[in-house]
């Protein structure tokens, strides 16, 4: 057995790089601060990782098959107020946890109904729906955050206990990947970005894999609302927004989809959020100051991504050599 | 890491470094410390409402010999950023922390993590109820609020006014609100209060008065309970040429707001001294710890001056760095004082 098979095998992998480049800043944050290979440290980066992995997890879904979904970090906000107007009405919690995710992927539904049946594009769709969720979120909440439910079994497995929002998001990760590269759903997705036109043609249901995928990011993003929520102990009108949708879908992008479609994977998505929560996570712990922070982070993200790119073009020409 | 980052970083780290050698870890009459590291933690970090307090955190630590402490949370209110950065900062064993707490449960089980691992941990600017700092540095919000009604019941005592908030039910801006209601149902049961909910950012904070005012000109006050709404009331009194007609006043000292008091637009703004909110917190934190305990920080209300056209001289010409300018010479004493309020003690 030679080793140049397998070492070509893991050449292949496409997450390969951002995985190098994640590990990269891992090391040059241990080196640089004491704190950082810490349990209680590495319970914060997932804190960081968790929301946006579970919004990207739909967004990279999405992404593929052409479309975009800028409203998924307001149904982020309003979903905790959805379950909280549910609960104080009346409804048991699980009752209202539930009612709350089903608002969301109804949300979702009108994103993609809209987008696909008016043909609207999903940037102006989704554009109109987040501001006017904001608007519904400030109406419902007064502006005023609330506190969680106290003593909830269902709010303990729901981001209460620590860790269990993470493990949601890995959850999440694996389900959404193995939705992308095993089910019949996932290569339609993938065939509807990629050429929709041939896709259309040999009888994928285009509009409907995209109403779906619609539905899909925006029940994950109500969920991951949720999940945020419930682990800060507060509900708040200024959780989420376009903030947390854009780092979800820089994640995606940073973990290797495509912005106008047709490649891309979860698992990627995941290691983009890995890169950016140990990044954001790691400058605050080295005592960055806030005016200097952004500076810091941007830089981050561009060399990371100057690194990232090198090395996929390293790898090809190593790929290309071996094969022949 | 790219190359860029490593520049930047290394520039920054240069930067600090120049920091810790001019600050030799101690200072006057004190022993010599560990350059102790403080975290204040912030729900708006580039707002301009906290320069000063930021002027005021690098003198105490200058004055101190202890590095100038981080400033971190979040841009725009997020809380759950907020109380990641807070975690970040206990993760990181600093030796102190201040904590603007615009929420009443985020960061309760925090700062009782932090005190069980030893992180001294105060509030300032915001405080909430059911929390467990050891001190509050800042404006006694309710009280600014009251003593401003008070102060509004001197001029309007029958009819509407107009109130803006930036955002009902926050912890840093509704307390006041509530203050002035209180207030005047004592001293002046006649006016009514209509609320404006202006919103956070400056220019709609204009569009949301001038819009209230345009639907009831026959108001007798416009007021405000943050910076920005106060801005707008004076821009509108001035742009609507109401000056002296009609009440004006609000917090805080925005460019607009001073020259508003000194063209007579408002009557009144009320400086909370972020300043000192900077200065105090590390003051406390750093005495906290060098005498183990001894010195409890005390419960400062940082503020509750009116500045009126009697006293806004200062304001508007000196561009000081204790009120944001960039101005660090001494200013010049005016001639003469202006009475404070009457002492009350309580009893």
């Amino acid at each position: 057995m030679s080793s140049k098979p397998v070492l070509l095998g893991v050449m292949q992998v496409k997450e390969l790089s951002i995985l190098l480049v994640t590990i990269a800043a891992g090391i040059y944050f241990t080196v640089t601060s004491g704190a950082f290979n810490s349990l209680d440290n590495y319970q914060t980066i997932a804190q960081y990782v968790a929301p946006w992995s579970i919004i990207a997890a739909g967004q990279v879904m999405l992404l593929i098959c052409g479309e975009i979904d800028l409203s998924a970090g307001f149904v982020f906000t309003l979903a905790p107020f959805m379950m909280m107007q549910f609960f104080v009405n009346g409804w048991p919690l699980w009752l209202a946890l539930l009612g709350a995710i089903v608002v969301s992927t109804l949300v979702g539904l009108a994103n993609g109904l809209i987008r696909t049946v008016l043909g609207i594009p999903s940037f102006i769709t989704t554009l109109g729906m987040a501001f006017l969720l904001q608007g519904l979120v400030l109406i419902i909440s007064n502006a005023r955050p609330v506190g969680t439910p106290k003593d909830s079994g269902v709010l303990e497995v729901f981001g209460g206990a620590r860790w269990t929002e993470f493990l949601w998001a890995l959850g999440v990760v694996v389900v959404m990947q193995v939705v992308l590269s095993a089910t019949r759903f996932g290569i339609h997705t993938q065939a509807t970005g990629g050429n929709p036109v041939g896709a259309a043609e040999s009888g994928i249901p285009v509009n409907r894999v995209k109403v779906v995928n619609f539905a899909i990011t925006s029940t994950l993003a109500g969920l991951a609302g949720i999940l945020q929520g419930t682990r800060v102990g507060s509900y708040d009108p200024t959780n989420g927004g376009f903030t947390t949708m854009f780092f979800a879908v820089a994640s995606a992008v940073i973990g290797g989809t495509a912005l106008l479609g047709g490649s891309g994977t979860v698992a990627g998505a995941c290691l983009g959020a890995l890169l950016l929560g140990i990044v954001f996570d790691g400058f605050n712990l080295t005592g960055v100051s806030a005016n200097a922070f952004n500076l810091v982070l941007g830089a981050a993200i561009l060399g990371a991504m100057v690194l990232n790119v090198t090395l996929v073009v390293v790898r090809n020409r190593i790929g290309s050599r071996e094969r022949t | 890491m790219g190359g860029t980052t490593v520049a930047a970083s290394t520039l920054l780290s240069a930067c600090t470094g120049v920091q810790e050698a001019q600050n030799g870890g101690n200072s006057g009459p004190f022993p010599s410390t560990p350059g102790w590291r403080f975290a204040f933690v912030n729900h708006v970090t580039t707002n301009s409402f906290f320069v000063p307090t930021r002027s005021g955190l690098t003198d105490a630590s200058a004055l101190l010999g202890v590095p100038e402490p981080q400033w971190t949370g979040s841009e725009n209110g997020n809380v759950a950023q907020m109380a990641s950065a807070m975690e970040t900062a206990i993760n990181s064993k600093v030796d102190g922390i201040a904590v603007a707490l615009t929420d009443d449960n985020a960061f309760v089980e925090l700062t009782k993590r932090a005190l069980g691992a030893g992180i001294p941990v105060i509030a300032y600017n915001a405080n909430a109820a059911g929390n467990y700092p050891l001190t509050y540095v800042g404006q006694d919000l309710y009280l600014s609020g009251f003593r401003m009604g008070q102060r509004i019941a001197q001029k309007v005592t029958s009819g509407d006014i107009i109130v803006g908030i930036s955002q009902p039910g926050g912890n840093n801006v509704q307390p006041r609100l509530d203050g002035i209601t209180d207030a005047l149902k004592q001293s002046a049961p006649g006016v009514r209060i209509q609320s404006v909910n202006t919103g956070a950012e400056q220019a709609g904070e204009l569009n949301a008065m001038t819009a209230a005012y345009t639907g009831n000109t026959a108001v007798k006050g416009i007021y405000a309970v943050d910076a920005g709404s106060t801005a707008a009331c004076a821009k509108l009194i001035a742009d609507r040429k109401l000056s002296g007609k009609i009440g004006g006043g609000g917090f805080d000292l925005l460019d607009d707001t001073v020259t508003g008091v000194k063209d007579g637009a408002l009557d009144f703004t009320i400086d909370q001294s972020p300043y000192l909110q900077g200065f105090l917190s590390v003051l406390y934190l750093y005495l906290f710890r060098l005498s183990g305990t001894l010195v409890a920080p005390p419960v400062t209300d940082t503020g509750l001056t009116f500045v009126t056209k009697e006293n806004v001289g200062p304001y508007a010409s000196a561009r000081s760095r204790f009120e944001g300018g960039d101005n660090k010479a001494v200013i010049a004493m005016p001639g003469s004082i202006p009475l404070p309020p009457p002492s009350v003690l309580s009893r």
